[in-house]
């Protein structure tokens, strides 16, 4: 994608940089391409394309620094851009801290930007109407249109054992299979009934639905009843291309197509409204489960009917593999380099120290060919490597780059984790519902609504929903309830990590369960 | 006119572009040019020692035809650029297909109405005449150009934050402080012919302090952010800045985590508007009625909240982040009225909302850039001063509950209405007076049953002036404020 003419063009901005008066700068060439395809009730809604490229400098200039961007790239903006650059640059204070990364640091096997094999080549068979298809097919209600049936999702109160509600296959007149993927707390091949569309209120569909109105369904197993309010589904294809070089000779270079999709399901039953959501994503087209989508989408939308607060009090908690990282990411950040300088972070002189449980190791898998956000450097053009962050509860690494290296006397590491994984304990294979029956009873969280950690205590408070679980097994859904409490202290009660972790997401994180957790409702 | 010049088009060549658009059968067509510059200088370790600018320039065009609307971008002005661009958008409402010229950016929406309507020129404008610049008000404007400011003079500012934060509060053991500001000229016009321009520059600075006492640490974070030039770096920020860097450091040390569960909540006045944009403002924004998502949908005209109460979302707070001039649609700027007197009077609308809606935009088409198309979006939403006395009177009303006043983030479900948001400070309150600290709390409840629980506003109505920035798809600077208000009954998260 980036062109070898815009290579000499980084070379050249390099150049000009040090001509302009910079002693030392790194350049990095951005460029991305998207086509994306949003749906709206099964129809198409919108098309986009997008095509972005922008140039990003961090300049050295007589023991200052300074960072600059630019998407004016034509040779006589660039000339006074970087002259302005550098003359803002030796406004600032010096900090003789600021150095390039050692070259012999720095990625050296990144040279096509496909080491990895993450770029698909299909994506540049995809035709617009392909797309179309796509997202087209994807859509739960697309399948609808012209249909007077179609199978759905479970009510919510039936006992289950984790397998994922039935939902609208590719068949407009046939149940839906239930994917063995554990999702929603639904089972069951329940079907619904549908297609008879109420007149009145506000017009959703086309020609076809002439009498307007939500489309009504219900459970044939429980008679709950609901109408689908909408369906918002966004498919989109993308690559993206990028190029670091610097004047210690340092070029290395990432590429990587994308494909996504994802969707949101609102649902209407006895006045109250609902939603869901699910996606899925990879690298490779063919490993894009579009279609399972809706179906989780409806089926947690239903999960959801009826739900209301538990009452206060500690519980187990299982938080979903999907939302996970949620009480993940707070300790990376806490690892940070600019957190442990600033002594913003509860992970304060953690270092070689036992501070989580045993049960807990995360490892960062940065290399591995073919995995999404998998990635051969960071942005400084440092090589990532295989590396423990957390290895047995013992805190085994900051993420020091070369400025903080040398703020903080620290051997430098690489700027963040790149692809964090947290292994399974306390054996392999457990998932969601293994999980749910080793801890017998509690709280099982499916989404956090907002909330936030305080990164100097790790205090934290997030909104939550999902389902009252007892014996193993939902009794009920839940909402407008609060999980509060210290990350220290949540991760010293670590009962479980599965082993079911979404490949599609950045991080690794599989389902997590804890002991005695604090719940408001 | 200077605003074409500074994009290096002519009045005459706009038109052209807008023919072009229109030529493939468009009903509509505008054009969105912008040019902005932004800039921050950080201070960490007692130094200024880095510093910055981006540049983000382009031109966004976008054609409706009928339901469908159409948009492209071009990351350059010349004319061959734009006439792309303006092909592309134009096909686009045509067919999907035509959709994909390489280097632009094009969307195709299709909007669903009751009736097939066209879009007709007084249907997309609705109603507004073509205005001159000179008779549109202006909220803000630069005393003192940032680009003519000598930014050097700027450190030290940084460093007497700093100086002043460790003068008042031995306990400071880092202070991290960012001044940035950007400057964006805008230039619209569309086929009504209506030309107009915008210069919108926008201040912010962030304090962040980091506390030791003993063997605890605690943080604090304050915010200062105004659309106005370089005379916003004055010492009445500085001194505003650095008391409340420091304000309430006691009683952070000694605060704890209440009790959870379900309690009256007093609200203090400002920066507990994210109420009001959280539990009401996004669940009005017209895109999520239109679609039926909304827990509002449908209630135009109801009472949602007892008599009295009146919730606006206002363009014209002069100075105020979420100010405009224009919106992103070249639609004046102006006061909106979602609540009069406690009844659901208008949701916040683009122009294609409003062409759906049947009624007049709000000026409510806001984006992040010449990338986004415009969509529904808050500005300054706040509640007016009510009746019921002061925040004192209110606290002491309250057997036991919580007063917040201090916020990180909220977040709503649009469907359900359930919004949270993160309390940094506030009191326990115990037979009518404020007694414990607590902090780090999430609060959470759902949107038409907090309003309905309104029970009582105070006459002390603030606006925030915090660096408030609204997350829906693309990213905009708002702001928020509120009067003391008590709700009956909201989950406060606790041990």
């Amino acid at each position: 994608m980036i062109t070898d003419k815009e290579l000499d063009f980084v070379r050249q901005a390099l150049d000009m940089a040090r001509r302009t008066g910079a002693q030392h700068a790194r350049a990095t060439l951005s460029k991305s391409e998207e086509d994306l395809v949003a749906t709206l009730d099964g129809e198409v809604d919108r098309v986009t394309h997008c095509a972005d490229r922008s140039l990003s400098l961090a300049l050295f200039v007589d023991g200052r620094y300074g960072s600059y961007s630019t998407n004016k790239l034509d040779a006589a903006s660039l000339e006074g851009f970087i002259a302005r650059a550098v003359a803002a640059t030796r406004m600032v204070a010096e900090d003789p801290l600021r150095v390039l990364p050692d070259p012999a640091r720095c990625c050296q096997d990144a040279l096509t930007g496909n080491e990895l094999g993450l770029v698909d080549p299909a994506r540049n068979g995809i035709t617009p109407s392909a797309r179309q298809n796509l997202a087209l097919s994807a859509s739960v209600l697309a399948s609808l249109h012209g249909s007077h049936g179609f199978a759905g999702a479970t009510s919510p109160d039936v006992p289950h054992d984790g397998a994922e509600a039935a939902a609208a296959s590719g068949n407009r007149a046939s149940k839906l299979a239930c994917s063995s993927t554990p999702c929603t707390p639904f089972q069951g091949d329940s079907a619904i009934s549908g297609g008879i569309v109420r007149g009145g209120t506000a017009k959703r569909w086309g020609p076809k639905d002439v009498s307007g109105g939500w489309l009504p369904c219900s459970d044939e197993e429980s008679g709950t009843e609901y109408e689908i309010v909408s369906e918002e589904g966004e498919y989109s294809d993308s690559v993206y291309d990028s190029v670091v070089m610097d004047t210690n000779g340092v070029c290395c270079r990432h590429s990587e197509t994308s494909f996504d999709y994802g969707v949101e399901i609102t649902i209407e039953s006895e006045g109250e409204k609902y939603s869901g959501y699910w996606w899925d994503a990879s690298s490779r087209l063919a490993e894009l489960d579009a279609a399972a989508c809706g179906r989780k989408a409806l089926a947690r939308a239903v999960g959801q009917i009826g739900s209301e607060p538990a009452p206060s009090g500690r519980y187990t908690a299982v938080i979903d593999a999907e939302m996970a990282s949620k009480v993940v990411s707070p300790l990376l950040r806490a690892l940070s380099g600019y957190a442990i300088q600033q002594q913003n972070s509860f992970l304060l002189d953690s270092l070689g120290k036992q501070v989580f449980p045993k049960g807990l190791t995360i490892m960062d898998l940065p290399r591995i060919p073919g995995q999404t956000c998998s990635k051969y450097f960071d942005s400084e053009g440092v090589a990532t490597v295989e590396a423990p962050i957390i290895e047995a509860g013992v805190v085994k690494e900051y993420f020091i780059n070369s400025y903080m290296a040398g703020k903080l006397q620290m051997t430098p590491t690489v700027e963040d984790a790149t692809r964090p994984k947290v292994f399974p304990w306390p054996c392999a294979g457990l998932d969601r519902d293994a999980i749910l029956r080793r801890c017998g009873s509690g709280i099982l969280v499916t989404d956090f609504n907002g909330g936030n950690s305080n990164p100097v205590t790790g205090d934290f408070s997030y909104g939550i929903e999902g389902y009252l679980f007892e014996d193993g097994r939902i009794v009920r859904p839940v909402s407008g309830m609060l999980m509060t409490g210290n990350l220290l202290t949540l991760w010293s009660r670590l009962l479980a990590a599965g082993d079911d972790a979404r490949p599609c997401q950045s991080k690794l994180i599989p389902t997590l369960a804890f002991a005695e957790v604090d719940f408001s409702g | 006119m200077e605003a074409c010049n500074r994009f290096g088009v002519t009045v005459e060549q706009l038109r052209s572009l807008v023919a072009e658009g229109l030529r493939a059968g468009g009903d509509w067509c505008d054009l969105y040019f912008e040019d902005t510059s932004y800039h921050d200088l950080l201070l960490r370790d007692g130094v200024v020692g880095s510093g910055g600018y981006h540049v983000d320039y382009g031109c966004g065009i976008r054609v409706l035809k009928g339901e469908k609307t159409g948009y492209a971008y071009a990351e350059s002005t010349d004319l061959p650029s734009l006439l792309q661009a303006a092909r592309a958008a134009g096909a686009i409402a045509n067919g999907a297909e035509a959709a994909v010229a390489s280097g632009n950016r094009a969307t195709l929406g299709i909007v669903r109405g009751r009736t097939a309507k066209r879009w007709g020129p007084k249907d997309v404008s609705g109603g507004w005449l073509p205005c001159s610049d000179a008779a549109i008000a202006r909220y803000y404007d630069e005393q003192m150009p940032w680009e003519e400011a000598e930014t050097a003079g700027f450190i030290p500012f940084l460093q007497r934050i700093e100086a002043g934060i460790r003068a008042r509060d031995s306990r400071v053991l880092k202070v991290v402080a960012i001044l940035s500001y950007s400057v964006s000229d805008i230039l619209m016009y569309n086929s009504l012919g209506e030309l107009t321009s915008d210069h919108r520059p926008l201040g912010s600075i962030s304090v962040q302090v980091i506390f030791r006492q003993g063997e605890r640490t605690e943080n604090n974070t304050v915010s200062r952010s105004l659309r106005m030039g370089a005379e916003f770096v004055n010492d009445a920020v500085l001194e505003d800045l650095v008391s409340r860097a420091v304000d309430g450091m006691d009683a952070r040390f000694e605060a704890r985590r209440p009790k959870g569960g379900q309690m009256p909540v007093v609200m203090g006045a400002g920066a507990s508007g994210i109420l009001l944009h959280e539990a009401m403002g996004h669940a009005f924004e017209a895109d999520f009625n239109r679609k039926g998502q909304s827990i509002f949908s449908g209630r135009m005209g109801q009472r949602i909240c007892r008599p009295g109460i009146n919730i606006l979302d206002d363009a014209t707070v002069p100075a105020s982040r979420g100010a405009c001039n224009y919106d992103d649609e070249g639609v004046p700027g102006q006061k909106t009225y979602m609540v009069t007197d406690g009844v659901l009077t208008s949701y916040l609308h683009d122009r294609i909302s409003a062409h759906f809606y049947g009624v007049a935009p709000t000026g409510n088409g806001r984006r992040e850039s010449f990338r986004y198309n415009p969509i529904p979006r808050m500005r300054a939403t706040y509640m007016e001063s009510g009746p019921d006395g002061t925040r004192e009177d209110l606290i002491a009303s309250v057997k036991r509950g919580i007063y917040v006043d201090q916020f990180a983030n909220g977040q709503v479900k649009i469907g359900e209405g359930d919004f949270t948001f993160f309390v940094k400070s506030g009191f326990l309150i115990e037979g009518g007076r404020l007694t414990m600290p607590v902090k780090d709390i999430n609060i959470i409840g759902n949107g038409p049953q907090a309003l309905a629980d309104i029970q009582a506003v105070a006459g002390d109505l603030r606006i925030d002036e915090g660096t408030w920035t609204c997350g829906k798809e693309q990213s905009v600077a708002v702001s928020c404020g509120i009067p003391s208000v008590l709700i009956g009954n909201l989950t406060v998260g606790g041990e």
